[in-house]
């Protein structure tokens, strides 16, 4: 089978999965009642199924993106969206904003003061790497390191400080849940998301280089710093945007681009495309497990991202022993 | 009328700390310059110096490529003058060679010019039968061979090199040795290597540039590097001189 066939099929097969996720669930929502005007099933269907159902394909194609970047830019496969400490930022903001009990801007202040940390650790990370001159992606990795755990050391203060239920609202927020994914929000998503697709898959051959190693890639003539910039701000907003929305959903930036990686290769013109469908399907089907293997109750999201993680974890360093490369 | 590459008091320091010092020399359109030099003369420092691959060193001096400095020169443009084959060591790109040597199309504007390029690269240096393997199931040689052909196809008239036959067995080194002789020759590359190989700037009747510390001991006629006490200043060691058996060329031995 060809990488285009490959490629083909992965579309068609994730395009499936994401349209039929929002017809299943607690209860099946049949196509007939979708034609029948004021019907109840109609209503679940287009108020709370399908744009939920697109949220989690806009999440899961940003998240899977921002890790495939970052893999291919710390030649890690262990690299995530959050590695940078974006998630761990907007995680202070969402938890500054719940322990002080504000309500400023109504649904739109925790979202903005997730969106606030997420760009605050972003800064910091730049700022350091800046400092020690250029912009070295192992400063940059040691630079996340810190603001990830320094954010994270914060969150839990708040939580420590704060009261019970301000402190299980943040762990809750910690887990990561598509339900206050909330509809007007899901244009500003898309468009975030589309633009930062995009701009991936015009650099992708700079990418592909990139991954050669930063010397070599600017002995081919990819201005390095200038593209790794790209690279670093592009991921960041997307990640912030996401994890404001829905919090840190763990594993899907992880485990995506591996699992295209393994069945396309290394061409960054056809993994973006692969990862954008394959994340976006992914965190689609979950979202329907997570809403049916405990129902009428549902499991937050990240929990079952994570649950995944482990058992790929191990694949993948099973698989990376066997091939003797990490890449 | 200006030299096709020329380093004008170049000196370049990294963490404070002078790599090379006051280095001055030029290189003539199809000259065959030879870099050698003990470890950590600054060798694949100065390779890498022209082609401004050092992030965050500061340097004096400066490096004109064609008359222009080179800091003037936007990445894609520089790429498309020098083409550059590292040391093969290190981290290894998880691509095919296929896939490797057509990512050093980068910098070309000519895309329809890839497939040629490609086939000529991997025909020059024979690997053709390896073109689907990844790098990582290379041998050193094989890797290194194929970091010559991605050069090779970036289609530069100046080619770097970086120990290009250090990872090769006596008869895959001669070969491409041959294969650089004749690209100078008959293609009138200009060709820039760094090598171990002492005997290299007489055999090829090119020039020689000799570093040590950092600092530049001898530049001229890979004929007249055997003069004098120029090696063994430089290598603080003694060396035999004798002439090829059959060329007659002046060659040396380590004693």
């Amino acid at each position: 089978m060809t990488t285009r066939t490959k490629l083909a099929s992965l579309i068609i097969i994730a395009g499936l999965a994401t349209i039929i996720s929002p017809f299943l669930g607690a209860d099946l929502i049949s196509l007939s009642s979708l034609q029948t005007p004021g019907h109840p099933e109609a209503e679940v269907f287009w108020v709370l199924r399908l744009p939920r159902s697109l949220g989690a394909f806009l999440a899961g194609a940003g998240l899977s993106l921002g890790g495939m970047v970052f893999q291919a830019l710390f030649r890690n496969p262990l690299a995530t969206p959050f590695t940078l400490g974006v998630a761990s930022g907007s995680a202070f903001g969402a938890s500054v904003y719940i322990w002080l009990g504000a309500s400023f801007l109504g649904s739109f202040g925790p979202l903005s003061a997730s969106f606030l940390g997420a760009g605050l650790s972003m800064a910091l990370v730049y700022l350091a790497t800046r400092s020690q001159g250029g912009l070295s992606t192992s400063v940059m990795l040691l630079a996340g390191v810190i603001v990830n755990f320094f954010f994270s050391s914060l969150v839990l203060f708040i939580q420590y400080i704060g009261s019970a239920t301000e402190s299980l609202r943040i762990t809750h927020w910690l887990m990561g849940s598509l339900v206050g994914l909330e509809t007007p929000r899901l244009p500003d998503l898309a468009f975030i998301i589309l633009v930062g697709a995009s701009v991936i898959r015009f650099l992708a051959p700079e990418i592909d280089l990139l991954v050669s190693g930063e010397e070599l890639a600017a002995s081919r003539g990819v201005e390095v710093k200038r593209t790794k910039l790209i690279i670093f701000v592009t991921a960041s907003i997307m990640v912030g945007a996401i994890v404001s929305l829905t919090g840190p959903i763990g594993f899907v930036g992880l485990m995506v681009p591996q699992a295209a990686r393994w069945i396309l290769g290394w061409s960054h013109k056809i993994l973006t495309i692969a990862v954008f469908f394959l994340g976006g399907a992914f965190l689609a089907v979950t979202d329907l497990l997570s809403r049916v293997i405990l129902a009428p109750a549902e499991i937050p999201i990240g929990v079952l991202t994570a649950l995944l993680g482990g058992p790929f974890f191990l694949i993948t360093l099973f698989s990376t022993r066997r091939k003797g490369q990490l890449l | 009328m200006s030299a096709l590459l020329e380093a004008q008091d170049f000196s370049l320091a990294i963490n404070n700390q002078w790599i090379l010092k006051n280095i001055s020399f030029q290189v003539e359109s199809g000259q065959y310059l030879s870099i050698i030099g003990p470890n950590g003369a600054g060798k694949s420092t100065l390779i890498k110096a022209l082609l401004r691959l050092i992030e965050n060193a500061k340097t004096t001096g400066r490096i004109l490529l064609l008359g222009r400095d080179l800091k003037d020169f936007p990445r894609k443009e520089l790429a498309r003058l020098i083409g550059y084959a590292p040391q093969a060591g290190g981290w290894i790109p998880p691509y095919t060679v296929r896939e490797f040597i057509t990512l050093s199309r980068y910098s070309s504007s000519e895309r329809s010019k890839d497939n040629l390029a490609l086939a000529r690269a991997l025909s020059l240096t024979s690997l053709e039968d390896l073109a689907d393997r990844t790098l990582a199931t290379l041998s050193g040689g094989e890797r290194q061979k194929a970091y010559l052909a991605a050069a090779l196809a970036q289609e530069t008239p100046i080619l770097a090199l970086d120990e290009p036959t250090s990872f090769l067995d006596p008869r895959r080194a001669f070969e491409l040795d041959n294969l650089l002789l004749d690209l100078h020759q008959n293609q009138k590359l200009t060709i820039i290597t760094v090598t171990h190989d002492l005997n290299h700037p007489s055999l090829n009747a090119g020039l020689a540039l000799v570093l040590k510390k950092g600092a530049l001991s001898y530049f001229g006629e890979g004929q007249t590097l055997f003069n004098g006490q120029i090696l063994e200043e430089a290598f603080d060691h003694q060396f035999v001189h004798l002439a090829h058996p059959k060329s007659q060329r002046a060659l040396v031995l380590a004693q």
